[in-house]
């Protein structure tokens, strides 16, 4: 578009009547319709709404709700072996879990996050899978301890599946054997951080945030 | 004529291998005649992890690793079993300050075990409070066992020809403060829970199994204490340092939930003053052997068992010489007991499916291996 | 269903490290009496014997096992009320399934043993015993392949349907499995 060519479509921005555009100014060039830095760094434009209507704070809505998700994650109550019992314990009286929103919920059909505490062993797979889909979207999973992330102390056992991730994509690996319930934490921390991030830049790269590891 | 026939059919109900009640990944499918249980298939393997196969890759020191993570609420208990079948196939003699640290921390880790159980009892049966007591109790042990071993859960603590290291210089002050919390909590839990009338009404008469059944189907432990077989490894066979310690042997008369789960009750107070007593007789000196650094039992075979607080846990232990074991075989409590749940499943109603199978207490990582 | 053809055992590299010492069988006070006892109980069909501590052990042929085990249980000294605990050893060109036996009463431990050839791995049961012995058999079918005759159910019960091979034998790898 040429600099002194009207543009044919209106602005897409919303536009209070009362508000008129400053014919002089530092930042905006009286020829252009839009708003246009005239150097000195790339300063970005001032927010419409802030000004029309002060006091009001604006997102989007996708990170709007992974906010609200993000500090309301219910876990699927599901030990499978040592790490279930630092599972507890996190959710118990000294490490009080519902600090951070989280609630054990014994059903998958209303949880959020499965923490897979424990090792997983070839009979378990069909059943994880099942209750990985049986949870409703979104959904995220914690690989609780050495075990569910790689296998651990039983690496290459007859029996054993090398890490949850070989069945359901995983979003937080928690490591140690067990993890304390300090890091268990940690990991809802980093996953609640992930859940903003991803809805921050889901458009940037939709497909590499939800990919599993091949 | 068509009433006769419309009873015939049973409906079956699956419970797990998800399921928050059954402590871990066990499943069993129950057949019901309206609210009567009529028959019951357990099944179990949905935590199989081959540990006997694998330790038979690795070496001697190396598998008290596994076998802390086979029981995961009694550790040191597991840890203890194993150990002891090595040094009896080497003839070693642990040091006596070694042997009262080890029964010290064993006692430890089953009131701490019996701490869980009262709570997620307490939890099967539907009081959501005792659980909240009894962690809080709980990590006060767990703490303690930090601060000696390193680590709150796996402890690799109990080696062969002694323990890791010394006690840390505060450890008996600290021990007996814990103590008085764990006292107090226990005693809390009691009044909490063990009379109460929802809980009595819940628990008494239900799951009862008979002296003569519960033998047969090998349970062990407060379990099989609970039907009146006054069998205790502590006492019967005793080890490590039990002739020095005086402690009564609680017994139950009906073997119904109310007496499994009060048994537990008994036995943290029977525990708590073993471990008073350990700390009034912990004499001084060394703490380890002096032994190859890499353990090479003699070859033979020997059987060696001890109390674990779900029951008597053993070690078949097959050496041909070398630095690894030949062969491996653990006798897991957890899976004895669960033999036993069918005769106590039988017929009870289904409501009190839960409440029996929580007062087995049984570990899956046990079970299964 | 057929099963897979065992591979052959691999070859144990030769052994490093100090002479192999034997451990002494001696027996303890508790031990000798029922070593006593046991020898009476068991009879002719005792095969060999022997023990450490308080258990002493006895073989015999794997036909006569239960009831062996049988009169153990029934006897007014030894009293065996309780199967502690049914295991499997692969020596390779046998199995041996022993039996560990407890009293609850007399408080006393005994073993018993029969070698299984290989190739055709078979033991009588001993469900009709002792209830816990069904499911020891069925661990022990699923890990070593031996066959309990009358056992009315041998499915698999720490693995699952389809598993091939049986993991308790020395043939079986330690690692060199296909991930999942």
């Amino acid at each position: 578009m040429a600099m002194n060519e009207k543009p044919t479509q209106p602005s897409p921005l919303f536009v209070p009547e009362h508000w008129q555009r400053p014919k002089q100014g530092r930042f905006f060039d009286t020829k252009e319709q839009g708003a246009v830095s005239l150097g000195k760094g790339n300063r970005p434009a001032p927010s419409l709404i802030k000004s029309a209507a002060p006091g009001v704070i604006t997102a989007r809505l996708d990170e709007l709700a992974a906010l609200a998700r993000s500090n309301s994650l219910w876990t699927l109550t599901f030990g499978l072996a040592c790490c279930a019992i630092e599972m507890i314990s996190t959710h118990m009286t000294n490490h009080d879990f519902d600090r951070y929103g989280v609630v054990t919920w014994p059903s998958p059909r209303q949880s959020d996050v499965m923490i897979v505490a424990g090792t997983v062993v070839k009979k378990m797979a069909e059943p994880i899978r099942l209750l990985y889909e049986q949870m409703p979207d979104p959904k995220w999973v914690i690989a609780m301890g050495s075990c569910a992330t790689n296998g651990g102390p039983y690496w290459r056992s007859y029996s054993v599946v090398m890490g949850v991730d070989h069945l359901i994509p995983v979003d937080v690996y928690v490591p140690g054997c067990p993890p304390r319930p300090e890091a268990l934490q940690d990991g809802i921390l980093k996953l609640q951080e992930k859940i903003r991030h991803d809805a921050r830049n889901a458009d940037v790269a939709p497909d590499a945030l939800t990919e599993t590891r091949s | 004529m068509t009433t006769t026939d419309q009873r015939q059919v049973d409906m079956m109900l699956n419970l797990g291998p998800q399921h928050p009640a059954t402590h871990g990944v066990f499943r069993m499918l129950l057949t019901l005649d309206g609210e009567r249980i009529v028959d019951m298939e357990p099944h179990i393997g949905y935590l199989h992890r081959g540990s006997e196969k694998l330790c038979e890759n690795e070496s001697y020191g190396q598998i008290v690793t596994l076998f802390d993570r086979m029981d995961y609420i009694a550790n040191l208990n597991n840890e203890l079993v194993f150990v002891r079948a090595v040094e009896r196939l080497m003839g070693l003699e642990v040091p006596e300050r070694a042997q009262f640290i080890r029964v010290l921390l064993c006692e430890l880790n089953r009131v701490a075990s019996h701490l869980l159980f009262l709570g997620t009892y307490g939890l099967d049966v539907g009081a959501m409070t005792p659980v909240m007591y009894t962690f809080r109790e709980r990590e006060r042990i767990q703490n303690i066992f930090e601060s000696v071993t390193g680590a709150r859960l796996m402890h690799n603590y109990i080696r062969i020809g002694g323990i890791k290291e010394d006690v840390p210089s505060d450890f008996t002050a600290r021990v007996r403060a814990a103590l008085e919390f764990v006292k107090r909590g226990v005693d809390e839990t009691d009044r909490l829970l063990s009379f109460n009338e929802v809980f009595l009404l819940r628990t008494k008469g239900v799951g009862v199994i008979d002296a003569k059944t519960a033998v047969s189907c090998g349970l062990t432990g407060p379990n099989l204490r609970a039907s009146g077989v006054p069998y205790d490894v502590r006492k019967d066979n005793p080890y490590e340092v039990y002739p020095y310690l005086t402690f009564k042997v609680p017994v139950g008369e009906r073997g119904d939930c109310w007496d499994r789960y009060y048994m537990r009750v008994l036995e943290c107070h029977e525990s708590i003053s073993m471990i008073e007593q350990c700390l009034d007789l912990l004499p001084d000196g060394p703490t380890m052997t002096q032994t190859r650094r890499i353990a090479r039992p003699p070859k033979g075979e020997v059987y060696v068992h001890a109390e674990n607080p779900r029951g008597d846990i053993g070690v078949f232990l097959v050496s041909d010489g070398s630095d690894k074991p030949y062969r491996l075989k653990v006798r897991p409590p957890s899976f004895c007991n669960l033999v036993a749940l069918r005769p106590m499943l039988l017929n009870s109603y289904v409501a009190d499916s839960i409440a029996i199978l929580g007062s087995i207490d049984i570990v899956l990582g046990e079970v299964d291996r | 269903m057929t099963q897979p053809p065992k591979p052959t055992p691999p070859e144990r590299p030769a052994r490093h490290g100090p002479p192999v010492e034997v451990a002494q069988e001696v027996f303890d006070v508790q031990g000798q009496e029922t070593a006593r006892l046991l020898a009476r109980v068991v009879g002719t069909n005792a095969l060999e014997s022997g023990g450490r501590d308080e258990v002493p052990w006895v073989r015999v042929e794997r036909e006569r096992l239960p009831h062996v085990a049988e009169r153990c249980r029934d006897d007014q000294s030894l009293r065996m009320d309780m199967l502690h605990l049914l295991l499997a050893v692969d020596y390779v060109e046998h199995l041996e399934v022993v039996y560990i036996l407890l009293s609850t009463q007399t408080l006393r431990k005994a073993m018993l043993k029969a070698r299984v050839p290989a190739n055709d791995a078979q033991v009588p049961t001993a469900t009709h015993l002792w209830e816990a012995a069904h499911w020891y058999e069925r661990e022990v079918h699923d890990l070593f392949g031996v066959t309990f005759t009358g056992n009315p159910d041998l499915s698999p019960l720490l693995l699952y349907e389809g598993f091939e091979g049986h993991p308790g034998l020395k043939s079986f790898p330690f690692h060199d499995h296909d991930e999942f």
